[in-house]
């Protein structure tokens, strides 16, 4: 079995663009077989059949974000946002093309990544810091903090299987949060908890704006799309259709259905 | 995975947070917690001692047999806890994989890390059966610890193989379960390698060239007697070489497989 690989570089240039990505595709192996396994990999082969179908994802993507854009992602369900996502974040390996990275990246692909239900929130807070990248004594540092944002103090020692689903979100997204980094991936992650979380939210990605941060965020929002972002791309079927203001994105997108 | 940052900073927070984590999970909702690290294998220890050395009466010459007994269950024990969770670790922590870009060794080693505590713990125990049964404390004691070092060196370079074929062959788990209990008969735990060599040298000398018997039997020497039958004391001199050998073509197979496959364990687990 042998794949083609393309590269994803990490550099540090303060002069250069955030991400600059050529050519890229994805394709995925889909098993045509139900069961997974030795014995239907040996018959497969036996019989000369592939065993799988190759779906092409992206379809030879180009395109550079410059520091302090705050990039809009935007397609309908199965276009590749979530894979380009991917490949940028590290997860998946370019088949094809080149994506360079310039600084250090930060991914949220979901929120709450390795939380466990079994764990409790305290336990659960040290475990998420780690995988962002936070030693116990930086965590220790922002511990109140990240409670005090998630409005949940009172249930530090539950454990995770206890909270309601849009508790663990809240909790999730204040430590995510802290996370500093010269890009941030988003997927997905606005839109959670009650109205006045929500209200929360919307003020840190005003400050991140502000800032001029870095962001790539990928989502179906049209209306955070032309409130966050400085510049948007619009994917269909593997390929960037639309390139530009978020707006003119933002309408491109919606005529899709029409 | 290029050299320099093999443990790096943030790897090394991820390794710990994990090793944490997953130490805790597993005695997660019993009643007695961490006290199953050890009484999981004094309990294996007591039906083997009961079935072997009382009713059967295998072992009767060697010095200290009850404690020579539980120092080898207790490192097969180390072996098999350390292969399998290490096996399915790639598997076990997918969510985390699909989510995050970290190198993938991290999450085998965890995996194997909480077996090495376990075993940590049994070896005090061993320490101190092995005091009461009247062993006298030597400089021979720290000849255990390259064997110990090799042991896990051998267990890490067969998950890193294993593990990473499992990714996309599940069967490796089941293969593997099977493969331990027949292994568990050609490693001279419940019996003395002396009882082997007595109807046949060849089959005794075979047996040592399994590294998993040069370790267990090395670590023996050193803290119970140093009348154990070794690889070294036993086999002619090139041979002695085959054990050590064989477990640093593992472990050096196993981490180039798992280096090649890794990139894809994402879209594939």
């Amino acid at each position: 079995m042998s794949h083609k690989i393309g590269t994803r570089t990490e550099i540090s240039d303060p002069t250069a663009p955030a991400i600059t990505v050529q050519n890229l595709h994805k394709s995925f192996r889909l098993p045509t077989e139900q069961t997974f396994g030795l014995k239907q990999a040996i018959f497969n082969r036996l019989r000369g059949i592939k065993g799988y179908r190759e779906q092409k994802v992206l379809k030879g993507l180009d395109f550079v974000v410059n520091q302090g854009e705050f990039l809009g992602i935007v397609g309908r369900n199965g276009s590749g946002k979530s894979t380009l996502l991917k490949i940028l974040a590290g997860i998946y390996y370019p088949e094809k093309g080149n994506v360079t990275i310039n600084g250090t990246l930060v991914p949220f692909i979901e929120l709450g990544v390795g939380f466990n239900p079994e764990l409790t929130g305290r336990e659960n807070v040290y475990l998420n810091g780690a995988l962002l990248g936070f030693s116990n004594a930086e965590m220790d540092k922002m511990y109140d903090d990240i409670w005090k944002f998630a409005e949940l103090e009172d249930f530090q020692d539950q454990k995770l299987k206890n909270y309601s689903s849009g508790m663990q979100v809240r909790l999730a997204f204040s430590i995510a949060i802290r996370a500093r980094g010269n890009i941030l991936l988003l997927d997905e992650v606005l839109a959670v908890g009650d109205a006045a979380f929500q209200q929360k939210c919307n003020q840190y990605f005003e400050s991140l704006k502000d800032n001029h941060q870095t962001v790539i965020l990928v989502t179906h929002s049209m209306e955070n799309v032309r409130r966050f972002c400085t510049r948007a791309i619009l994917i269909d079927d593997g390929k960037i259709v639309k390139d530009g203001k978020p707006d003119k994105v933002a309408n491109a997108y919606l005529k899709l259905w029409s | 995975m290029a050299i320099p940052r093999v443990l790096n900073r943030r790897n090394r927070i991820l390794l710990k947070e994990l090793t944490k984590t997953d130490f805790k999970l597993r005695y997660q909702g019993s009643v007695l917690g961490y006290l199953w690290a050890l009484l999981r294998p004094l309990m294996m220890f007591a039906i083997l001692y009961v079935v072997f050395a009382k009713l059967l009466k295998i072992g009767g010459d060697i010095p200290h047999y009850p404690v020579y007994l539980l120092c080898g269950t207790t490192m097969w024990s180390f072996f098999t806890e350390c292969t399998s969770q290490g096996i399915q670790a790639i598997v076990n922590r997918g969510d985390l994989l699909r989510k995050i870009s970290f190198p993938k060794y991290i999450v085998v080693v965890s995996a194997t890390l909480t077996a090495v505590i376990n075993m940590l713990i049994n070896l005090l125990v061993i320490i101190i059966f092995a005091l009461i049964n009247g062993v006298t404390p030597s400089p021979t004691w720290l000849l255990a610890i390259p064997a110990i070092f090799e042991l896990y060196l051998l267990s890490l370079g067969l998950a890193f193989l294993l593990g990473s074929i499992n990714v996309k062959y599940r069967d490796i788990t089941s293969i593997w379960d099977v493969l331990v209990q027949a292994l568990f008969y050609a490693v001279p735990i419940i019996y003395p390698i002396a009882m082997v060599a007595s109807t046949s040298e060849i089959a005794a000398k075979i047996i040592l060239m399994n590294p998993i018997s040069q370790a267990i039997q090395d670590i023996r020497f050193g803290l119970i007697t140093t009348e154990t039958i070794t690889a070294w004391n036993y086999l002619a001199s090139p041979v002695t070489i085959i054990p050590p050998l064989l477990v640093v073509t593992f472990l050096i197979f196993g981490a180039v497989v798992f280096r090649r496959k890794s990139k894809f364990f994402a879209e594939e687990v």
